[in-house]
């Protein structure tokens, strides 16, 4: 169909099966009703990747199924050529702000320590080497000077900065983020921004599920464009253009689409 | 008899209770286990209770220490996860196992009926699960009819076995509202090792149990085994729901599990502490609710129990230091006090600023016209000042002192700062920042004051072309004891 | 050493039905007068997801009938509504305060109120057991099989039957009243308080009133048939109905119909098994429930079972995801 296309699935293919996710046929289904559709991705090394889509669109239900928090009904999904239970540990994620209680009673350092837990194995005590971890990933979200204040006590750009120090303390080569920049302040917002360009230049992928259109050009270098089944996915230079948009997003949001003009009217790159 | 309407409650009660006593000497009464019927006085019943002489109080005293331990530690866990109710679904579920257990060999075998509870429980608890994700239903109906039906099953088949022979004198009826007195030594064994086991598994898992708690999600993809997690937990709090049963009742063991671990929840800000000090509330409220129902005769111990936690919930919600009503509510007064006296201090230095400094006092009716208030209101805003130091009162003339002048220069200076830095910074009209400016101007750290004025270039003169009081001012004497010294920064620096 | 008596036709099916007509036909009709009662009421609990305050307000009514019954010596209608009725708002507003004014959330805040209350019930009963004529057993268990033998009310020189019957009719009748004058606020209310405020109800009152509602058919049902009963039935029915319909009108009609066949098939179990009619008649509307559980139209375990055999597609609707655009065409 559109060139995006055609040129996804030539730069998709797996180096030696290798990708860092490879996902065939995925269908998520909660009760009887659909809610992703026969997605087949390959997700290329080392690249930062929007997930886009209108609400609804299943953006957030693909990374949960990509974990393996929500079962497939059909399709499979491999990371880094192995299926997820084997490769648990080369992952990380930042979930949903809101999918916690912030009242909870544990300090900062508690909820950033609980990266570490999936390395330091079952049963065992965090030692003073996941300690300095910890603190390390606290020291570069510049949270380190809250470490032992009750979760509740903060801002949700500070939340979302402890969430972050967390899936950094996990040392994961593939990160999920579901909506990291969802109601945090501006400042927060380019320091995550930052950190994760950073965490892309020592080769992670990461995967970002993102609500704003007009930030989302500058921020992410392939985009993933999803309303139930894939719309588009590729290098964003060939995804950000009116056209896919228009289809991902369909005529149900006339404000999304008025800003998809302006960004083609500002310079159409596909 | 019905008719005598008690106003006095407490002491008439014992006397009530011995009336009872007497009048139906024949009643099987349980208690009667732990001391001959006679002697029903509670005072001696307190001295018996307290020197431990009798094994029966050992138990008891043993077990609801136990159970308290057991359900205050678990209970932190449903707490924070807002599964308070499930609490209550699970122990009112067990009943019919408490039944079944009983009919195993007809006896109050606490091993039979262990186990026949316990499943139960977890039946109970599985089919609130099954309901919540195959229906429509939510969990709250879910819970309550798992709850009722349960419930309703077991009361059946208690009253079926009322009617056997050997039935109605086991002391199967004392699992609704429980009673300590009748717990027994392989009772309390069994409780030990419910307790121990809970302890241990707490100490091994705790950082698993807090992951799965606080973020499920996380939890499986950090590879924990969730789901296990998740129903050791559940069989944990089915067993610390059985072995308090006896002692506490069905009906209300869930406010076992429930009460001590808010109550620590409003007391501490951490997992680990929450579950320490829900454990000692636990012990606290078993043990005085085991003493309470000692003292009568055939008072059940579980509502004791529930009215002593209960209580302790009570102390931690008005006066816990942190979170406590108290507390905050006296937090707020003294702030409000705080600026009440600060808004005093600005309008006393207001006015002599009217006057360039040329006194050092004002009058009541001054500040009175001033703040415009009455002059009795005036006169209760002075003496506030005067308690806190800041100003003197004789004779209707308020004079501050160098603490109240200083701390009125300071408030002076934070209005004005902030009305430049938001007609400056903000490009805000300057008839718009007054308003914002009144409530800045109390919470301004001095930290935040130096920032300020770096960015204003040390600026002396606020927007409305009002001078703004500088270091001398803030920090020294009054300009009326040095006059002829203007007061904005320029001249100071 | 027979546990379940053996079962006779005679005795369990006919019997009741002619020779003891008045005595388990008036048990019948009175725990149907209740489980109608409270399955009403409760349709709005569960539309609201406030099954568990009717749970705590339940258990809670027990310490004001008791202090209304000490404050008055009498076992009369009017303090033991009052009481009733006050203990209601105190658990409301317990629950409310413990919850607004602390970080311990509404579930806890439950839990601590309804049982505190009734741990203060219970306590007053067994330290006034000479007064108050209602035992611990009676709390939970009613004393269904005394109301027959009760004196009969009369009006006009026609005999109505026992007063705990009568009261119950004139509550349930009082309850139908009020769904029928105010189907429409109810509905609002519960649905969406934000819309029932903007059309000009006012939800708070609303909810208010279905609290004074609850209060009083749970008082007026308590003493007669115990607290299990009660609670059971203040969700049952309504649970039940839900499975099998949408709509409210007709959810309301069938948690009727399951309050009359949980009060016929409990009384029938209660006769054969020889147990506590109240306990039976919990156990025969949970039995409803699971049949609606398993063959219910929408949910129903067996119908998605059936369903689960066929097709993937068969469980999911092809034509639901031809609605979206999408390049599944395009890559395959």
């Amino acid at each position: 169909m559109s060139d995006a296309n055609r040129k996804t699935e030539a730069a998709g293919e797996p180096p030696g099966g290798m990708a860092p996710l490879e996902v065939h046929d995925l269908t998520v289904a909660y009760q009887k009703k659909p809610v992703l559709w026969g997605v087949d991705l390959v997700a290329p090394a080392g690249k930062l990747i929007g997930i886009l889509g209108p609400n609804g669109a299943g953006k957030s239900t693909l990374i949960k199924a990509c974990m393996g928090l929500i079962p497939p009904a059909a399709g499979w999904v491999k990371v880094f050529g192995k299926p997820i239970s084997e490769t648990l540990s080369r992952v990380g994620y930042v979930p949903q702000r809101e999918s916690v209680d912030w009242d909870f009673p544990v300090s900062v350092m508690d909820v950033v320590l609980m990266g570490r837990y999936g390395k330091v194995g079952l049963f065992r005590r965090p030692s003073r080497a996941d300690r300095d971890v910890a603190r390390a990933c606290l020291e570069r979200v510049k949270m380190l000077p809250f470490a032992d204040r009750q979760i509740s006590n903060l801002s949700g750009g500070q939340q979302q900065r402890v969430f972050l120090a967390r899936a950094l303390a996990q040392e994961s080569d593939l990160y999920f983020m579901d909506e990291p920049f969802a109601g945090v302040d501006a400042a927060t917002e380019s320091a995550i921004i930052e950190l994760l360009h950073d965490l892309r230049g020592k080769g992670k992928t990461i995967f970002v599920v993102h609500h704003d259109l007009p930030t989302a050009r500058n921020y992410f270098d392939w985009l993933l464009l999803l309303n139930m089944r894939v719309v588009a996915f590729g290098p964003t230079e060939e995804v950000f253009t009116y056209e896919l948009l228009q289809k991902a997003y369909g005529g149900r949001l006339t404000i999304l689409s008025e800003v998809a003009e302006a960004v083609r009217a500002k310079g159409h790159l596909g | 008899m019905r008719l005598r309407t008690p106003n006095v409650l407490l002491p008439k009660s014992w006397v009530a209770c011995v009336a009872v006593l007497l009048l139906a000497g024949v009643l099987p009464v349980s208690a009667a286990k732990i001391g001959d019927m006679a002697e029903t006085d509670w005072r001696t019943q307190a001295v018996r209770f307290l020197t431990l002489s009798d094994p029966a109080v050992r138990y008891a005293l043993a077990g609801t220490a136990l159970l308290g331990v057991a359900c205050g530690l678990l209970g932190g866990f449903l707490v924070v996860r807002r599964m308070a109710l499930v609490g209550d679904a699970l122990s009112h579920a067990v009943l019919p196992g408490v039944a079944l257990g009983f009919l195993w060999n007809m006896s109050k075998d606490p091993v039979a009926i262990f186990v026949g509870a316990t499943i139960a429980g977890l039946l109970g608890t599985g089919t609130v699960f099954l309901i919540t994700r195959t229906t429509r239903l939510k969990e709250d109906s879910a819970l309550g009819m798992v709850l009722a039906g349960f419930f309703g099953a077991g009361l059946c088949l208690m009253s079926m076995f009322q009617r056997l022979p050997s039935g109605g004198k086991a002391g199967i009826d004392k699992f609704l509202f429980g009673q300590a007195a009748a717990l027994g030594p392989g009772d309390v064994r069994l409780m030990a090792v419910v307790t121990l086991l809970v302890v241990m598994v707490l100490g091994v898992a705790y950082k698993e149990f807090l992951l799965v708690s606080f973020d499920p999600g996380f939890a499986q993809v950090s590879a924990l085994p969730t789901r296990w997690l998740q129903h050791l937990l559940m069989l944990l709090l089915a067993f610390s729901v059985v072995i308090a049963l006896q002692a506490v009742g069905v009906v209300l063991v869930s406010a076992m599990l429930i009460t001590p671990a808010a109550t620590a929840y409003l007391l501490t800000d951490r997992m680990h502490r929450l579950l320490l000090i829900g454990a000692l509330l636990g012990l606290v409220s078993g043990v005085s609710g085991a003493f309470f129902s000692f003292l009568g005769t055939n008072l059940p111990t579980g509502p004791f129990m529930v009215l002593s936690a209960s209580g302790l919930f009570v102390l931690a919600f008005f006066l816990s230091p942190s979170r406590g009503l108290v507390p905050r509510w006296w937090r707020s007064r003294g702030q409000r006090v705080r600026i009440a006296r600060e808004n005093t201090l600005k309008a006393v230095y207001q006015i002599l600023e009217d006057e360039a400094f040329r006194r050092d006092s004002i009058s009541l009716r001054e500040l009175a016209e001033k703040r415009r208030v009455t002059l009795e209101a005036a006169g209760g805003e002075a003496r506030s000042l005067r308690r806190a130091e800041f100003a003197t009162l004789d004779d209707e003339t308020v004079c501050l002192t160098p603490s109240g002048w200083q701390r009125a220069a300071a408030i002076v200076r934070n209005h004005r700062l902030w009305e430049l830095y938001l007609t400056h910074a903000a490009q805000v009209a300057p008839d718009h920042v007054h308003d914002d400016a009144e409530k800045i101007e109390h919470v301004l750290g001095e930290d935040a004051v130096r920032q300020l004025e770096r960015r204003l270039q040390f600026a002396d003169t606020d927007p409305h072309g009002k001078p703004i009081p500088g270091v001398h001012a803030v920090h020294g004497p009054s300009p009326a004891a040095r006059p002829g010294k203007p007061t904005g920064y320029g001249g100071n620096r | 050493m027979n546990l379940v008596p053996p079962f006779e036709f005679h005795r369990v099916v006919v019997a009741p039905w002619t020779t003891e007509l008045a005595n388990y036909g008036v048990m019948a009709l009175m725990s149907f007068l209740v489980a109608a009662a409270c399955g009403l009421v409760g349709n709005y609990l569960i539309l609201r997801r406030m099954a568990l305050v009717g749970d705590a307000i339940s258990h809670s009514v027990l310490p004001g009938i008791v202090v209304a019954f000490l404050a008055t010596g009498s076992r009369g209608t009017v303090p033991m509504f009052i009481g009733a009725v006050g203990a209601a708002v105190v658990t409301t507003l317990l629950i409310e305060g413990i919850h607004r004014h602390s970080r311990v959330k509404q579930d806890a805040a439950i839990g601590i109120a309804f049982s505190s209350l009734f741990a203060i019930g219970v306590i007053l009963i067994s330290l006034f057991a000479d007064k108050v004529d209602l035992d611990q057993d009676c709390v939970l268990n009613g004393e269904l099989p005394l109301i027959p033998l009760s004196p009969s009310v009369e009006l006009w020189g026609i005999a109505l039957g026992p007063p705990a019957l009568v009261r119950m009719a004139v509550v349930l009748l009082l309850s139908v009243v009020g769904i029928l004058l105010f189907y429409k606020e109810l509905l609002v209310g519960a649905f969406d308080p934000g819309l029932a405020s903007s059309l000009g109800f006012r939800p708070g009152w609303i909810l208010q009133g279905l609290m004074v509602w609850l209060s009083i058919v749970v008082v007026s049902a308590f003493e007669a048939v115990g607290a299990i009963l009660v609670i059971a039935m203040l969700i049952l029915p309504g649970a039940t109905a839900s499975l099998v319909t949408d709509r409210l009108g007709r959810r309301m009609v069938l948690s009727v119909v399951h309050s009359a066949l949980s009060a016929v098939l409990g009384m029938h179990l209660s006769v054969w098994l020889d147990c506590s009619p109240s306990g039976a008649a919990v156990v025969a509307g949970s039995g409803l429930f699971v049949v609606a559980w398993l063959f219910g139209p929408h949910d129903g375990v067996l119908p998605r079972i059936w369903r689960r055999r066929r097709t993937l597609e068969g469980v999911i609707d092809p034509a639901e995801a031809e609605d979206y655009p999408g390049s599944g065409r395009v890559i395959r």
